[in-house]
Formats: structure tokens, C-alpha cells, sequence
């Protein structure tokens, strides 16, 4: 099949949405012109024109009222803001708007709105432009929140964002951009809310979403040369939660290691050992572990940021011990 | 005002360490030395000497992500300030910050702050401090013409005038965010700074590559906001001779707009034509200021390449203040 980068990927499916709706339209910070400051929206100004890719100054607030305010009236916006740890600027809306238009709506009103925008570490850009949001967004019902792996997931999950009457956070890891893989040309959804095994084990299960994916694989292979056969599952949508792939796996493994690169207190993944907790106990043969960032804000230099960022060797010390637990 | 031959000669020398600094950190970046990305000022350097010159230690100053000369000038050894660039032990925030967030407290450089548009606020806390104390310092805090999209900037004025807070709002309107234009995406583009009449703050629209205008202009408003008569806003215009980044094509931009930047409003060839013609300085003696520069320039690299890498435990230290974070 033909290959395609992450970012072309994603290029792809707002190029074929924007062709297929007139009502999607694409706004952000250097987004028109330049094509974006990662190039993920290149090319779709010269298509599309003034009026449905829209250059906009630096605004994040602006940004994503606008995105709330045109959903509710009937457009479909995918807003860009450039760099996750921008999206602050901008929280209120997705907060105390976006998530909760439907609901004030009774019903009669969705806010069908996407921010795309670029996460992680692992760039060399310090505490300012290297966060991992999700969490921020978590204890906010009515957001959906989106994470892709792969250039395959990244189109077929961005279309089916696109399609999707709820607000999503679409969270694109800034190192996964260059990333080669197959994606079909016509378009195709990815269903929101599914994970999937990436890998199948019978001893215990690693969830992980984005570039932990590859961590978490990494892991897996070097733990099958010692005989642990590890299952790793890449979540995908990140909410609504696929307890279903999670729950199978730890009835047939019975361990759980959560890996995530934000912050440990107060991680997303803590919701998923709860979840497991409160469901799943008596399949649970070790306690549930993480391996997440440091509780510290991302450094700069290359040694300091390797030292916040979880590693594969830390991924091997948590599933030996709750291995052998 | 009449400048004095000392002053003349410390603008010059300080626009010509900024531009020989960038150059170095261009070519440091390119070379693969420097993690991340940096953002030049090269051509710009008339608005930062110049209102620093205007400045004490003990004003507080907020660089934005553009400001390496401002963070060079500031009082800080310089060659920690290059170190921090590198992400070096040695660096003034021990590596933690890199070229976006060069900080010193000691001379109050309060550049920890990535995100365009959050200084436009928290300088007015440290106006408000200075009021509050009753020590006469004053606060300047530099931002771009793209950061004016960021609503920030009119909450701040809106209260820095009302309260008539000692500050220095320094507009370097280079013209350009990123890729827009100041008319592709700004409803008032002849003079940007026009806005904070809005808020019965006065503006002055400078040619921000006239070292000597801006100073004055600086000294003169720095002097308005120690007396206690409130904010001044000064809208530098200037050009950024590089693209956004070290290494950024800027294929946004005509390369004609570029040469006639560079060749005809060269903030630097300016003042030393303008030197020479007055009998201030022989050509002799600013060449030789040049070359003074430049080894002080190789100091810094020195220091900073000779520098060790900080210790990875470093990462975690400094989150809470008297509290440990746990480590790997
Ligand atoms: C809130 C926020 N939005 C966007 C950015 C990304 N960004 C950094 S600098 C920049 C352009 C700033 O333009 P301007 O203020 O004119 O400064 P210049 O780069 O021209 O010096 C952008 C969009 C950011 N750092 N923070
Ligand atoms: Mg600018």
C-alpha cells in the first residue's frame, strides 16, 4: 500500500473532509499561507481560499470561540493551535463552552468542533511548548479526546473527529510527525472510542497512546527474548475509554503497567486503574503500576528532558516486578 | 539630547555584540550544537540596545522569545547567558530554560515566559510591586507585533493606565508573526501601538533601527513612568533579518523586502556612518570595537562549549520550594 507521513496523513483527511462538507472549514495561527508551522495544513489554502482556511493572529481565545461559536451555528471547524501548551490561552472555551453546549442546549444544539494541536516531549523546547494535555482536559465531561500512533490512525481517526458531532481535542505527537506508514487514499474512519492490540501476550498488558506506543513495543520485544510475553494496547481515543479492549486483556493477563508521558499525579491513565479497580479486581494478580513523566516540569537541555521522560528500561523494571510479584 | 562620546560609543558596541552573538548562535545552531530552536534577533538589535541603555539594573525587564540582546545586555555574566542557549550546566537557569527563557533575577530579567502575550500581564505585577514599594522602578516588557492578536496585551493596558503603573511597553513590530503580515491579520495596521490611546495611553511610533531615537525615546518615557505619571507604549519598527527560527527558509517573505532591510536600514552601518560623518569615532577606532567584540563574543563560546551538560537529577529540582520531587 502507499505510504504516507504522519502529517500527510492528517493533510489528507482534512483535505478530503474539506472536499467532501463545505461546512468544514480550517482556521489557526500561520495555517492559510504557510501551511501551518509543523506544514500539516499545507496546500489547503490554494484549494480552498480565503474563506475556508483562515489565517488568524496570535489568539487562542478568539481561535476557539470562533470554533464554538461557528459549530453551534452550524459549521464543522477544525481549529489548529499550534503547540498544545497554547491551548491554556484558549481553555476557557473548550471548558466552559465547548463541553458543555449540548448539555446547556438540552440537547438541541452540538458544538461538532476539532482542536487539532501538537504535543509531547522529546523536541528540545522546554517546559513551554513540550506538554502532554489530556489530563487538563479529562475532568471536563463532554470533550472527546483523541490520540493517534500511527499515519494509518492519524487520517482515519481525524475524519471520523471531523464527522463527529462532539467537540474533540485531537492531540498530535510533534515526534510522530515524520513517521512513514500505509494509509489507504480513499477516505476511511477510524472508529472514535476503539482501541487496539498492537501486540498480543498472555502475561501482562501495557496501555499506552501515541509515541509511548513505541516505548511500550520496544519494551514488549526485549521482555519476549526473556520469555514475558507482553500485550500492548494502543488506546487511540483517549475519551471515551474502550473498556471493553482493556478489560478482555487484563482478564487474560491480569497485570497492568500505564504508560503516559505527562506528569505522574494526577495522569489521565490514573482513570484507567480506577476503572480496572472498580471492575475488574478479581482478575487482578499485582497492582496496576505507571510509568509516566516526572512530577516536574519539562527542562530544556537534552539530559534534563531525558530524565523527566519515561524510558523503555523503566517499562522492563515495572513489568518484571509486578511479573514476579 | 546631546549624547555623550561614551554613550555613543556603548550603543554601538552593544548593537555590534548582539549582531555578532546572533551570528554565533545561528551558526552554533546549524552546526548541531544547540538543542531545539532559537529565534534571532539580527537587525533588531537598535531596539534592544537602545532601551536597555535607558534601563537600570533594577528595573524589571521582560524579554520575549526574540530577545537574546536584551537578556545579554541585562547584567548577567554574558557568558551565561550563552551557556544557557547550549543548555549547559553553567547556563544561567542551570539548562532548564534554553534561548526562550534566559532569566536572572539579580538584574531582574524576568524572561522565563514562552507563551506570547502572558507578560503583557504579569508585568503589570511587578509594576504594581514597584508602586507598592515606592522604589521607582520601573518595568519594561517587550512583545511583538504578532503578540498584539493576544487579548492580554488590552486587560494590561486597560489596568496599567487606571493604575498608572510604571511601565515600559516595548512594541517591536518587525512586521511579521510568523508568517503573517501585520495587514494580513490586524484591523489597524498603520500604527499598531494607536490602540493604547484606547486606554489614554500615550504612544510614540519610532524607527526602531535609530539606535539613538530609541533610547531617547526610552529615557524619555522611563523617566515619565519613575515620576509616577503611568505607562508609555513605543512602537518600534524594525525587521528581523532572519526567518522565524534559525533555519527557517522565510519563504513567506519577498527576498527584495530582505535586501532592502539589510542593505539600506542597517541599524549598525547606520550609527557608524552617522560616527564617522559627525567626527565622533574614526572608522579605525570602531573597527577596532568590532574586533574588541568579537573576542569577547569567543570568550562566551569558549565558556559555553567547555561547559559540562547538567546532571539529570537537575531536572527535578526547584519544582516546590522546600519539597523534593520524586526522581527515576
Ligand atoms: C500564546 C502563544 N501563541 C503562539 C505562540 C507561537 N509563536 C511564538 S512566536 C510567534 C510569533 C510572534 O510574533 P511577534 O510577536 O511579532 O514576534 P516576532 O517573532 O516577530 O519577534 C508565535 C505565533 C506562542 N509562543 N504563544
Ligand atoms: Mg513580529
Amino acid at each position: 500500500m502507499r505510504k504516507l507521513s504522519f502529517g500527510k496523513a492528517i493533510n489528507e483527511a482534512l483535505d478530503q473532509e474539506m472536499e467532501r462538507d463545505e461546512k468544514v472549514f480550517v482556521l489557526g495561527e500561520d495555517v492559510a499561507k504557510m501551511g501551518g508551522d509543523f506544514g500539516i495544513t499545507r496546500g489547503l489554502w490554494k484549494k480552498y481560499g480565503d474563506k475556508r482556511v483562515k489565517d488568524t493572529p496570535l489568539s487562542e481565545a478568539a481561535i476557539l470561540g470562533i470554533a464554538n461559536g461557528a459549530a453551534m451555528a452550524g459549521l464543522r471547524p477544525v481549529a489548529e493551535i499550534m503547540f498544545a501548551d497554547f491551548i491554556t490561552e484558549g481553555y476557557d472555551q473548550l471548558v466552559n463552552n465547548s463541553a458543555k453546549i449540548h448539555f446547556m442546549f438540552n440537547g438541541t444544539v452540538t458544538c461538532p468542533l476539532v482542536v487539532r494541536t501538537a504535543n509531547g516531549a522529546g523536541f528540545h523546547a522546554a517546559y513551554h511548548h513540550s506538554q502532554t494535555p489530556e489530563a487538563w482536559f479529562l475532568n471536563v465531561p463532554g470533550l472527546y479526546i483523541v490520540a493517534p500512533s500511527t499515519p494509518y490512525e492519524a487520517k482515519g481517526l481525524l475524519i471520523a473527529s471531523i464527522r463527529d458531532d462532539n467537540p474533540v481535542i485531537f492531540l498530535e505527537h510533534k515526534l510522530l510527525y515524520e513517521m512513514e506508514g500505509e494509509v489507504p487514499e480513499e477516505p476511511y474512519m477510524v472508529e472514535l472510542g476503539k482501541a487496539r492490540v498492537r501486540k498480543e501476550g498472555k502475561d501482562a498488558t501495557l496501555i499506552a497512546s501515541q509515541r509511548m506506543v513505541y516505548l511500550a513495543l520496544e519494551a514488549a520485544e526485549e521482555l519476549s527474548k526473556e520469555d514475558i510475553q507482553v500485550e500492548v494496547i494502543d488506546l487511540r481515543t483517549l475519551f471515551p475509554l474502550d473498556k471493553d479492549a482493556i478489560f478482555d486483556s487484563v482478564a487474560k493477563t491480569g497485570r497492568v503497567v500505564l504508560v503516559n508521558e505527562a506528569p505522574k499525579t494526577g495522569n489521565y491513565v490514573n482513570e484507567i486503574s480506577q476503572t480496572i479497580n472498580e471492575e475488574m479486581f478479581e482478575f487482578l494478580k499485582a497492582p496496576i503500576k505507571r510509568v509516566t513523566g516526572l512530577d516536574a516540569p519539562t527542562a530544556f537541555a537534552p539530559k534534563l528532558e531525558e530524565y523527566y521522560l519515561p524510558h523503555k528500561e523503566d517499562i522492563i523494571r515495572e513489568v518484571k516486578e509486578i511479573v514476579e510479584y | 539630547m546631546n549624547l555623550s562620546k561614551e554613550t555613543l560609543k556603548e550603543l554601538y558596541y552593544n548593537m555590534v555584540l548582539i549582531r555578532h552573538f546572533e551570528e554565533v548562535v545561528d551558526e552554533y545552531a546549524k552546526k548541531g550544537y544547540i538543542p531545539g530552536f532559537v529565534h534571532l534577533s539580527t537587525g533588531q538589535e537598535a531596539c534592544q540596545a537602545g532601551v536597555m541603555k535607558a534601563l537600570k539594573e533594577t528595573d524589571y525587564k521582560f524579554p520575549d522569545h526574540r530577545s537574546h540582546g536584551v537578556c545579554l545586555l541585562a547584567g548577567t555574566p554574558k557568558e551565561r547567558v550563552l551557556a544557557e542557549i547550549f543548555g549547559k550546566k553553567t547556563g544561567i537557569s542551570g539548562g532548564r530554560g534554553g534561548s526562550m527563557h534566559i532569566i536572572d533575577i539579580k538584574c531582574r530579567n524576568m524572561g522565563f515566559n514562552a507563551i506570547q502575550g502572558a507578560n503583557l500581564v504579569t508585568c503589570l505585577g511587578t509594576a504594581f510591586a514597584s508602586q507598592y514599594n515606592n522604589t521607582q522602578d520601573v518595568t519594561a516588557v517587550f512583545f511583538g507585533d504578532g503578540t498584539m492578536g493576544r487579548g492580554e496585551v488590552y486587560e494590561g493596558m486597560n489596568i496599567a493606565a487606571k493604575w498608572k503603573l510604571p511601565i515600559l511597553y516595548v512594541l517591536v513590530n518587525n512586521r511579521y508573526a510568523i508568517s503573517t503580515r501585520v495587514e494580513d491579520v490586524h484591523s489597524y495596521p498603520e500604527n499598531l501601538s494607536d490602540r493604547a490611546q484606547g486606554y489614554c495611553i500615550p504612544n510614540e511610533v519610532i524607527d526602531g533601527n535609530d539606535v539613538i531615537a530609541v533610547y531617547e525615546a526610552a529615557s524619555k518615557a522611563v523617566k515619565r513612568a519613575r515620576e509616577g505619571e503611568g505607562p508609555t507604549v513605543l512602537e518600534l519598527l524594525t525587521y528581523r533579518w532572519q526567518g522565524m527560527f534559525s533555519g527557517d527558509p522565510a519563504a513567506y517573505r519577498p527576498k527584495e523586502e530582505v535586501e532592502i532591510w539589510k542593505e539600506e536600514r542597517c541599524p549598525i552601518k547606520r550609527l557608524r556612518e552617522k560616527l564617522v560623518q559627525d567626527k565622533t569615532f574614526t572608522t579605525e577606532e570602531l573597527d577596532k570595537l568590532n574586533k574588541e567584540s568579537l573576542e569577547e563574543i569567543q570568550g562566551m563560546l569558549k565558556y559555553a562549549l567547555e561547559s559540562p551538560e547538567p546532571e539529570p537529577e537537575e531536572a527535578i529540582k526547584h519544582v516546590y520550594v522546600g519539597r523534593e520531587v520524586q526522581g527515576r
